[in-house]
């Protein structure tokens, strides 16, 4: 089996990894001043001591932090991240609500940055010089060096206010009648501006490597060979170069992954985009521990699947990397 | 008899950072039906450029070919459109190159490599093009040829892989094989072995090889004839065994010198004679100037070596102002 092994050994590092950075994100949360109390607190317009000593009581909060995260990794393991007292919901509830349309608008920005930053590197690559490559480098730049919000805001400035072509924020139009394929592309037009903003930096990342991994293979010696077979131009650079400059964009695209998370905090923000990043963002003004930790561990968890995958497309791209099962 | 391939005042530029200069200077040779043509010289003397001219793949820009013809079989290859080229590379006229570690593509199996050669040019289907691949492996000599097709080249040794590359070159039957130093990065017992494929494979196809190599002793065991190249010209040409008896040019003598001479003397080390070297290297391309070009290095040079001589003399040409004719 040239895939399962590799992937079991993967998998059972995955997890330790997973436990890891749960105990290291509890640690972090519990250094952080404030907690719950403070926030029910403020709610009621001020406590006394005694209140806040039986608030804290009531939550936990008053064990040693070494039983506290004890219980919370055991919790965990079990499959249960809490409860948020500020949505008064378990956390899993809540988190499993959001991550669809986080994954949705992640996912679809990063196939669309492969897609269209392999389509570029690609095409520039073949005439590194030409007016059009030069014109692929600036675009890149730019989105490159574009912070996502930034670039979000605008966009929403020109096509939702100036041109009204899209949907200012949200997902869904609830007035949007008719059946699956009507919503389908009502959440289709809400998607395009947030999925440009968050792709556009990682687009031209993906450009850029695979110009440079394009132009290096084409200059390699088994071009040589495909062009001394008498094979044409196209198949060339379809067949032979890109299989062989795929894998570092791959491999960067694996990487990015915590990135574009980070990066969907952000757009979801600007776009108000009914995901984990609105949540999170939400949860951390309120100071809802619980709900923090849980999208903490699932941001760790989508991170960790996704370089999973990355593995396993990396082992089908290249035969080197297999080992032998 | 009509020669397979004519090559006439070939002449081919390069725009490098010191400008123009002429890689190739008027080469012209003939390679006749089912004969090696060996081609010699040392690193940048215009060997492969050569034989990346026949095959149309100079690239360009920064190569300009600019001048000369190349006629396969009476036909006009550098003004041929690139649609007859693709024809004729890898079915008519194919080529093996020096680098067996990174020649074939990483990624493709080598049975699936050669294969694509055969569908391309017989319009094969998949099946029948992979069964001839599988053929083509034992030909060359492959043990487990059915297996050995679904590996992946980096599961191979170099010497399979030069195999696998002498496998992709006559899969299409090519009249022409252009061999780009096919042994220079193997083992010297590997290195035989290929040599003595070649030869199998010239008599069983009646394919004409043309081999390039700086090695004398290559040529030696391949070549029926030979051509001598120095600093983008041809300086010496003529049958194998004229020229290895009776080497014309400094150049060539020095080419020949360069063979250890082991096995000659069968003596212990102290009698061997030292092996000789020739002083210096060759000049940059962008510093030739009017006069022979290896004249800096020649211990026979004079006063007429300052104008470049011509090449004289048949059936043995010699360019050299030093040079008196056969002594056979």
């Amino acid at each position: 089996m040239k895939f399962l092994k590799p992937t079991l050994e993967r998998l059972s590092y995955a997890i330790l990894l997973l436990i890891a950075v749960l105990i290291l994100n509890f640690s972090m949360l519990h250094l952080a001043p404030g907690d719950i109390a403070d926030t029910i607190s403020q709610s009621m317009g001020g406590a006394d001591a005694e209140t806040m000593e039986q608030i804290r009581r009531d939550y936990g909060l008053d064990q040693p932090f070494i039983v506290q995260l004890g219980q919370y990794v055991w919790k965990v393991l079990h499959f249960d991240l809490g409860y948020s007292f500020f949505y008064n919901q378990p956390v899993t509830t809540l988190i499993l609500a959001k991550l669809p349309a986080t994954l949705l608008l992640v996912i679809t920005s990063q196939v669309v940055a492969l897609v269209v930053g392999v389509l570029l590197g690609v095409y520039s690559a073949r005439k590194p010089n030409g007016l059009a490559s030069h014109f692929v480098t600036l675009v890149a730049l730019f989105g490159y060096a574009a912070p996502v919000f930034w670039t979000g805001l605008l966009l929403l400035i020109a096509f939702s206010l100036k041109i009204p072509l899209f949907p200012v924020a949200g997902m869904i139009d609830v007035t949007v009648e008719g059946g699956f394929f009507a919503k389908a592309f009502d959440i289709a037009r809400h998607m395009v501006l947030p999925v440009i903003a968050l792709s556009s930096i990682f687009f031209a990342l993906y450009s850029r490597l695979c110009r440079a991994s394009m132009m290096e293979v084409l200059g390699s010696d088994y071009i040589r060979t495909a062009k001394a077979k008498g094979l044409s131009e196209s198949k060339i650079v379809l067949k032979h170069a890109l299989k062989n400059s795929l894998s570092p964009v791959v491999t960067l695209a694996g990487l990015q992954f915590s990135a574009v998370i980070s990066g969907a905090v952000l757009v979801e923000a600007v776009f108000s985009w009914p995901g984990l990043g609105t949540l999170a963002f939400s949860a951390i003004i309120e100071r809802d521990t619980p709900t923090i930790l849980g999208i903490l561990f699932f941001s760790a968890l989508v991170v960790i699947v996704g370089n999973l995958l990355t593995d396993l497309v990396l082992r089908l791209i290249d035969p080197r990397i297999r080992r032998k099962g | 008899m009509e020669p397979l391939l004519s090559v006439k005042d070939l002449k081919i530029e390069f725009d490098t950072r010191y400008g123009r200069v002429t890689a190739l200077d008027g080469a012209s040779f003939d390679i006749h039906p089912g004969e090696t043509l060996g081609v010699v010289g040392e690193s940048g003397c215009g060997k492969s450029i050569t034989a990346l001219a026949i095959m149309g793949l100079i690239p360009s820009p920064p190569g300009i070919l600019a001048g000369g013809s190349i006629k396969y079989q009476g036909e006009e290859l550098t003004t041929a459109p690139e649609q007859r080229l693709r024809q004729l590379r890898g079915g008519e006229i194919s080529m093996i190159f020096q680098e067996p570690m990174t020649s074939l593509n990483p990624v493709f199996k080598v049975g699936d490599q050669i294969a694509e050669t055969i569908m391309l040019h017989q319009g094969s289907s998949k099946d029948e093009a992979m069964d001839k691949a599988v053929e083509l492996l034992r030909v060359v000599g492959i043990p487990e040829p059915t297996r050995r097709a679904s590996s992946y080249p980096h599961e191979l040794s170099g010497g399979m892989r030069q195999r696998v590359m002498i496998a992709i070159a006559i899969s299409c039957q090519p009249q022409i094989l252009i061999a780009d130093e096919p042994t220079t990065a193997l083992d010297v017992t590997v290195q035989a072995q290929i040599f003595e494929l070649m030869r199998e494979i010239q008599e069983e196809f009646g394919v004409a090889i043309m081999m390039i190599t700086h090695d004398m002793g290559a040529i030696a065991e391949m070549a029926d004839r030979v051509a001598v190249m120095y600093a983008g010209k041809i300086i010496e040409e003529g049958k194998a065994d004229d020229i290895l008896d009776f080497p014309g040019h400094p150049y060539t003598k020095g080419l020949i010198g360069c063979i250890p001479a082991l096995g000659k003397a069968s003596a212990s080390a102290q009698t061997l004679p030292p092996l000789a070297e020739i002083p210096g290297v060759v000049p940059p391309l962008h510093l030739l100037g009017k006069g022979c070009a290896f004249a800096d290095r020649c211990n026979e040079a004079h006063d007429a070596c300052k104008v470049s001589p011509q090449l004289k003399g048949s059936p043995h040409a010699v360019a050299c102002h030093a040079y008196r004719g056969d002594v056979a």
